[in-house]
């Protein structure tokens, strides 16, 4: 027979983990982001740099 | 602006190796070696996640508070990227044992939330790490870290409160089962698919603080690098 909380069960722990691996992959994704506008900043930076020296 | 140490991965293998194992250890306790409990029934397996986020959810709150302390005194940015991080992972893990709380309360008191004082002071534990989060990009850049350490300390000083809630006053939720008193306690297979899940669970959290705290450099470099090329622009356009 069916434990009528098992519904409980099964959204708490589904709650749980989508909580954790949700944050996890949106910083995750914000790394990545993050990543490319420093390269991006960098490079600007150079340039300036260049044009600066001309 | 990208150091060395920042292209390597933030979570060392041999701990992401570790905290994946330890989760499908977990996971294997929880749900066929231990027991049903009496009482309860099935529900209660809740209790070896809803613990677990809970040591991690403190355990964060200190690091977060020693980080702010360290950067008050040492004034240097890499505490205070620590910090950041740290207090982060208190609302995620906050939010799992409270969200975890209620699903679990639901059948066995028939009410999601009540007032009492060891959900009220979870409650103001979450809304001050909200406030930290909502504060910290409203703040002057020059002033940022130290009125995010101060609140950060704040919410730090609400841990042994929301610890000793039900231990000082008559509440809904139950008493502690650790170290509670003459009548605590818990059966040894419990005991050990707790201890090992609070085990796993400091394991995610110490993984998810590495991640962030990459992020929270990293931001910090891109506003650096930002403020440098404007001051640049600046000085050309002058």
């Amino acid at each position: 027979m069916v434990d009528p909380n098992l519904s409980w069960l099964f959204w708490g722990y589904a709650v749980g983990w989508l909580l954790i691996f949700g944050y996890l992959f949106s910083i995750a994704q914000k790394e990545r982001t993050l990543r490319k506008k420093v390269s991006e900043l960098q490079d600007a930076l150079e340039d300036r740099w260049k044009q600066k020296k001309a | 602006m990208l150091r060395e140490f920042d292209e390597k991965p933030a979570i060392p293998l041999w701990l992401l190796a570790a905290a994946a194992v330890a989760m499908m250890v977990h996971l294997y306790l929880i749900f066929i070696w231990v027991p049903t409990e009496a009482t309860m029934g099935i529900v209660q397996r809740l209790f070896y996640f809803h613990v677990p986020a809970a040591v991690a959810q403190f355990t964060a709150c200190f690091v977060g508070g020693i980080a702010a302390i360290l950067y008050l005194v040492k004034r240097d940015p890499r505490y205070d990227d620590l910090s950041l991080a740290a207090n982060e992972t208190v609302l995620v893990f906050g939010l799992v044992n409270v969200c975890l709380g209620m699903l679990w309360a639901k059948p066995i008191w028939g009410i999601w939330w009540t007032w009492d004082p060891r959900l009220t002071s979870s409650f103001l534990l979450l809304f001050l790490y909200g406030a930290y989060l909502v504060l910290r990009p409203a703040a002057p850049v020059e002033h940022r870290g130290m009125i995010c350490a101060v609140v950060c300390i704040l919410g730090m000083a609400d841990v042994p409160l929301v610890y000793l809630s039900n231990r000082l006053f008559r509440t809904q939720h139950p008493a502690p089962v650790l170290g509670g008193g003459p009548d605590s306690g818990l059966a040894p297979p419990i005991a050990i698919t707790l201890f090992f899940g609070m085990f796993t669970m400091m394991l995610l959290w110490v993984c998810i603080l590495l991640v962030r705290r990459r992020v929270a450099r990293l931001e910090r470099a891109a506003e650096d690098l930002t403020r440098r090329v404007h001051e640049l622009e600046d000085v050309r356009s002058f």
